[in-house]
C-alpha cells in the first residue's frame, strides 16, 4: 500500500511541478497570491486546480474573484454561477454575483414566473448537496426503522405509532430525494450559458448573413435552447430569442 | 388647372344631355404660302371631342419644318342655346427649310374610340418673306436680313444612349452678322435629366463653319453634359437666347453705308434652338443589389486612419470613389460596422472636374466612428457596384477587409452603467467580498457524497437490517400458524418429561405412601393424554378415553395398540382412586407399559 502511494506520488510529480502538491495546498497559494495582488497568478492556479477536475464552491467563488480584479467581469459572472450551484447560500457569493452583474451593459428585466418556481428554488437551494444528502439518509434510515419496529412489535399500540412514524419519515424521505435529484441534475445542466465575448451580434436565423436581431455584451446570462453545428439558439429572461454563435458563450 | 376646372364644368353640364356632337379634327395654318425662313403655326383642332378629350395625337410629317415650338395646347368651350362646344388646339410654330409646293400631311387623333384625320393642306413655300410681319419691332428689311444670318444651334455628340451615359450638349450662336452681346433668355428644361454645365474656357477662339454654303462663326454659349435619369424618349426644350445684333439698312450705297455709323443700328433679335430629342435605352436588367445608379468608371478606395485605438477615441473610415461618370449623383455605399460602433451619418465632399468632355472627379465619404467597446474588430468589405459603359456589364468593386484593434481606454466605466436604480448604483460604490479562505469543500467531479462508495454502503445497512428483521418476523409468525406441526413435533418432549417425573416419583424413597402414588398415576395418565391430545389434535377439554381411541382409530393405528392403552388409561384411573390396592410391581408395570405405548404409538404414527 505504502509502495503503491509512493508510485503514484512519483507519477504525479513527473507528470507536473503542480501535480506535486495537493490541491489543498494549490489552494492555498492561490489564495495567498491574491493576496499579495498577484490577481493573474492566482487566477491561473485556482484555474489549473479547475482544469485538473476539481470543483468546488469556495474554488468557483475566488476564481470569479480573481477575475473580477483582472477586470474580466463576464468571467467572474461565469464563475459566480458555477458556484452558485454548489453554494446557492452563500451570503457573499450572493453580494459578489449581484455587483458583477452591475457592471454589465446589458440590463435584462426577466420575465414574470410562478411563485411556486421560487419556492421551490429556495427550498432547493437551502441547503449544500452533501447537508441534503445527509438529512435524506437520516429520514432513511428513520423510515427503516419504523418498519424493523411495525415488523417486529407484538403489541398493537406500539406497532400503530411505528407505523405512522414510518410514513411520515419516509415522505419526507421521497421529497428529499427529489430534490437531491433535482440538484444533480442542476449541476450537470449544461443549458444556461455566459456571454464571453465583449459583443456579439445575435442573428434571427444560424446564418453569417442572417438579419441581425439584437446585440448582447459580454457577462449576459443566456438560456440555450437549441443548438446546429457552431451556433446556439439562445433565449434571454426577457424572452429574446435568437441565434449565436456557440464560441461566443461558455456554458456554466 | 384652370383646364380641368373647365373640363370639370363641362362635365357636370355634359351630363343629362346624351346628345353627343360629332366630334371633328381639322388642320389650318396661318399663312399660305409662306416665305422661307419665315414662321407659321400649324394648328390641329380638335372639337367636341367630349370626355377625355384627344389622345394619341399622331403629327403629320415634318422633317422639312424646324419645329420651333410645340405642342402648345389651348382648349375652349361656347355655351350656345344649352349646347356645349368644346374645342383643343394642338398648334405648333415651324419654319420650312425649303422652297417648293408641299402638302401637310394628315394628322390623326383618338377620340371617344375613333380616329379622325385632318385633310391634308396644300402649302407652298416661297423664297424670302411673303408679307412683311407688322407686329416686329424691327423693321421688316431688318427682321429677314438677321433670319438666315443668326440662329442658335443644339447639338448633342450622341442622340441614342443608354440610361446614365453622359451627352454633351453645346448651345451654338451661329451667325454672319456681327452679334454685339447676347443673354440667356430661358433656360432649356431637362426633364429626366441631371446636367451639369461644362465650363468653356474664356479664349475659345471662334470658329467657323459652313451651313448651307453659307460661312458661320460659331461662338459657344453653353455646353452642359446631360445624364438621363430615366429610359424613353427624352426631350431636351429650346434654349432662348437674346441677342443684340448691329444691322445695316438694306439699300446700300456704298457712299451712303460708308459714312453712316460704321457700327451699323442695333436691333435686339432672340434666337431659339431647336429641341432635342434623346433615345435612352434602360440599363440591363441583373443589377447587383447593392448597385446604386453609378454609370461610368470607378475607382474605390477605403482607409482609416488609425489601425490602432482605444475606447471612444474616434476613426475616421474614408471611403473615396474617383472616375468619370454621373459622379455627383453617386450614393454612399454601404459600409458594414461593427455594433458597438458609435456611428454618425458620413460627411460627403465632391470634387468634380467640369472642364474636360467627361464628367470627371471624386467623390468622398467621410465615416466617423466611436469605438466603445475593446476588441478585435472588423470592417467588412466595402463593395460598390458600377455601371460600365464601355463593358456595357455592371462592375462590382471591393474594397480589403479593414481590421481595427481597439483598446481600452482610460475613462470607459462611465458610459457601462445605463439604466440602473438608485440602490443599484448604492451597490456600485461597494466592493466586492473577500476571498474564502477557509472550510473548502474541493472534490473532483463525479465524487460528490452521493455516489461515493461510503455512502452506498451507509444506505445499504439499513436495508440489509430492514431485511433480516423481515424475514426473522416471517419465520416466527409461519411456525405460530402451524400450531399442529408445532404440538406434534413437542408432544414426544413433553411425554418424556412426564414420565421422567413418574420415574423420580416412583423411585424416591418412601414412594409407597399414598399421596406420592396418586401423583404417579396421575403423572402417567397426563403424560399420556397430553402426548396423544398433542399427537392426534384433540383439545385439552375434548380429552377422554374414548376420543383418544377414535382419533387413533382414524390415524390406523391397529385396535391391540388401542386396547392396551385403553386398559392402561383405565388401570390409572382406577389406581388413581384406590391407591393402596396397587402395589410397587404395579407402578413399576405401569411405568414400563407407557414407555413401551408412546414409543410403539410413536413408531406408528411416524410411518403414516
Amino acid at each position: 500500500m505504502k509502495l503503491n502511494v509512493f508510485v503514484i506520488g512519483l507519477l504525479v510529480c513527473g507528470a507536473s511541478a503542480l501535480h506535486a502538491q495537493s490541491p489543498q495546498q494549490v489552494f492555498e497559494q492561490a489564495n495567498q497570491l491574491y493576496q499579495q495582488d498577484k490577481f493573474a497568478e492566482a487566477r491561473r492556479a485556482y484555474e489549473s486546480l479547475v482544469r485538473n477536475g476539481y470543483v468546488g464552491g469556495e474554488l468557483f467563488y475566488n476564481l470569479g474573484n480573481a477575475y473580477y480584479r483582472s477586470g474580466d467581469v463576464a468571467r467572474a459572472v461565469l464563475s459566480y454561477e458555477r458556484a452558485l450551484r454548489l453554494i446557492p447560500n452563500d451570503d457573499d457569493l450572493r453580494h459578489n454575483l449581484l455587483l458583477a452583474n452591475l457592471m454589465i451593459a446589458d440590463k435584462i428585466e426577466p420575465t414574470p414566473r410562478l411563485f411556486v418556481w421560487d419556492y421551490w428554488d429556495s427550498i432547493k437551494q437551502a441547503m449544500s448537496l452533501q447537508g441534503i444528502t445527509w438529512l435524506a439518509y437520516v429520514f432513511f434510515v428513520l423510515a427503516i426503522g419504523s418498519g424493523v419496529v411495525v415488523i417486529l412489535s407484538r403489541t398493537y399500540r406500539t406497532r400503530r405509532v411505528a407505523f405512522s412514524t414510518g410514513i411520515a419519515t419516509a415522505l419526507v424521505h421521497v421529497f428529499l430525494l427529489v430534490v437531491i435529484v433535482a440538484r444533480v441534475s442542476d449541476l450537470s445542466r449544461k443549458d444556461t450559458a455566459i456571454v464571453i465575448t465583449s459583443i456579439t451580434t445575435v442573428k434571427n436565423s444560424p446564418d453569417e448573413k442572417g438579419s441581425d436581431a439584437f446585440v448582447l455584451h459580454a457577462g449576459v446570462k443566456v438560456q440555450i435552447t437549441d443548438r446546429l453545428k457552431e451556433w446556439i439558439e439562445i433565449r434571454l429572461a426577457d424572452g429574446k430569442v435568437g441565434w449565436m454563435e456557440s464560441s461566443a458563450a461558455e456554458s456554466i | 388647372m384652370k383646364q380641368s376646372i373647365l373640363v370639370t364644368a363641362a362635365l357636370l353640364l355634359w351630363t343629362g344631355r346624351g346628345v353627343a356632337q360629332d366630334a371633328t379634327f381639322a388642320a389650318s395654318v396661318d399663312k399660305n404660302p409662306v416665305g422661307l425662313g419665315d414662321q407659321f403655326t400649324l394648328s390641329l383642332t380638335l372639337t367636341n371631342a367630349g370626355m377625355g378629350g384627344g389622345k394619341n395625337l399622331q403629327l403629320p410629317d415634318l422633317v422639312k419644318y424646324h419645329i420651333m415650338s410645340g405642342p402648345n395646347q389651348s382648349t375652349s368651350m361656347q355655351f350656345i342655346n344649352g349646347a356645349v362646344s368644346s374645342s383643343v388646339t394642338y398648334s405648333y410654330v415651324l419654319q420650312p427649310m425649303e422652297i417648293g409646293r408641299f402638302t401637310i400631311g394628315p394628322a390623326s387623333i383618338e377620340a371617344g374610340g375613333k380616329v379622325y384625320k385632318t385633310t391634308p393642306i396644300a402649302f407652298e413655300v416661297v423664297k424670302g418673306s411673303a408679307k412683311p410681319q407688322q407686329k416686329r419691332t424691327v423693321p421688316a428689311d431688318l427682321s429677314s436680313q438677321i433670319g438666315d444670318n443668326l440662329f442658335l444651334r443644339a447639338t448633342v455628340d450622341k442622340s441614342h444612349v443608354i440610361q446614365g451615359e453622359q451627352i454633351n450638349l453645346t448651345f451654338k450662336l451661329y451667325t454672319r452678322i456681327s452679334v454685339a452681346n447676347y443673354g440667356i433668355e430661358r433656360n432649356p428644361s431637362m426633364t429626366g435629366f441631371w446636367s451639369e454645365d461644362v465650363e468653356i474656357p474664356k479664349n475659345t477662339p471662334v470658329s467657323t463653319e459652313t451651313v448651307n454654303g453659307k460661312q458661320f462663326r460659331v461662338g459657344v454659349v453653353r455646353r452642359m453634359a446631360l445624364f438621363p435619369t430615366q429610359s424613353g424618349t427624352l426631350e431636351i426644350s429650346p434654349m432662348e437666347v437674346q441677342t443684340t445684333v448691329q444691322v445695316q439698312s438694306r439699300s446700300v450705297d456704298p457712299f451712303d453705308a460708308f459714312f453712316r455709323d460704321p457700327f451699323g443700328q442695333t436691333v435686339k433679335h432672340k434666337v431659339r434652338s431647336e429641341p432635342v430629342k434623346i433615345k435612352v435605352d434602360p440599363l440591363p436588367s441583373g443589377a447587383p443589389s447593392e448597385f446604386k445608379g453609378a454609370i461610368g468608371r470607378f475607382t474605390m478606395r477605403t482607409t482609416v486612419d488609425k489601425s490602432t485605438a482605444k475606447t471612444n477615441e474616434p476613426i475616421s473610415l474614408k471611403v473615396s470613389i474617383a472616375g468619370t461618370g454621373n459622379i455627383k449623383v453617386l450614393e454612399s455605399p454601404e459600409v458594414e460596422l461593427p455594433k458597438d460602433f458609435e456611428q454618425y451619418s458620413p460627411k460627403v465632399t465632391d470634387n468634380i472636374n467640369r472642364l474636360e468632355d467627361k464628367i470627371s472627379g471624386t467623390k468622398t465619404f467621410e465615416y466617423l466612428l466611436i469605438p466603445r467597446y475593446p476588441g478585435q474588430r472588423i470592417i467588412k468589405p466595402v463593395r460598390f457596384v458600377y455601371f460600365d459603359l464601355a463593358k456595357r456589364g455592371y462592375v462590382s468593386l471591393e474594397s480589403p477587409q479593414i481590421e481595427l484593434k481597439v483598446e481600452q481606454g482610460a475613462a470607459s466605466v462611465a458610459p457601462l452603467v445605463v439604466g440602473t436604480s438608485r440602490e443599484d448604483v448604492r451597490m456600485l460604490s461597494q466592493d466586492i467580498r473577500f476571498i474564502k479562505v477557509a472550510n473548502v469543500g474541493l472534490s473532483r467531479s463525479g465524487e460528490e457524497l452521493h455516489s461515493s462508495g461510503m455512502f452506498i454502503v451507509l444506505l445499504l445497512l439499513p436495508l440489509a437490517g430492514f431485511v433480516g428483521a423481515f424475514v426473522y418476523s416471517r419465520q416466527r409468525q409461519a411456525e405460530m400458524l402451524d400450531e399442529a406441526g408445532f404440538r406434534n413435533r413437542r408432544a414426544m418432549r413433553i411425554a418424556r418429561k412426564g414420565l421422567k417425573h413418574a420415574e423420580q416419583l416412583m423411585k424416591t424413597k418412601g414412594a409407597n405412601t399414598a399421596t406420592q402414588r396418586l401423583e404417579f398415576y396421575a403423572e402417567i395418565s397426563r403424560a399420556l393424554y397430553k402426548y396423544l391430545g398433542d399427537k392426534v389434535g384433540i383439545q385439552q377439554a375434548d380429552m377422554s378415553i374414548d376420543a383418544a381411541v377414535t382419533e387413533l382409530g382414524k390415524c390406523s393405528v391397529d385396535s391391540d395398540l388401542s386396547a392396551a392403552l385403553r386398559s392402561l388409561l383405565e388401570w390409572c384411573e382406577m389406581a388413581r382412586f384406590t391407591p393402596t390396592s396397587f402395589g410397587a410391581s404395579a407402578m413399576r408395570q405401569a411405568y414400563d407399559n407407557a414407555k413401551k405405548l408412546i414409543v410403539e404409538l410413536e413408531r406408528t404414527l411416524k410411518a403414516r
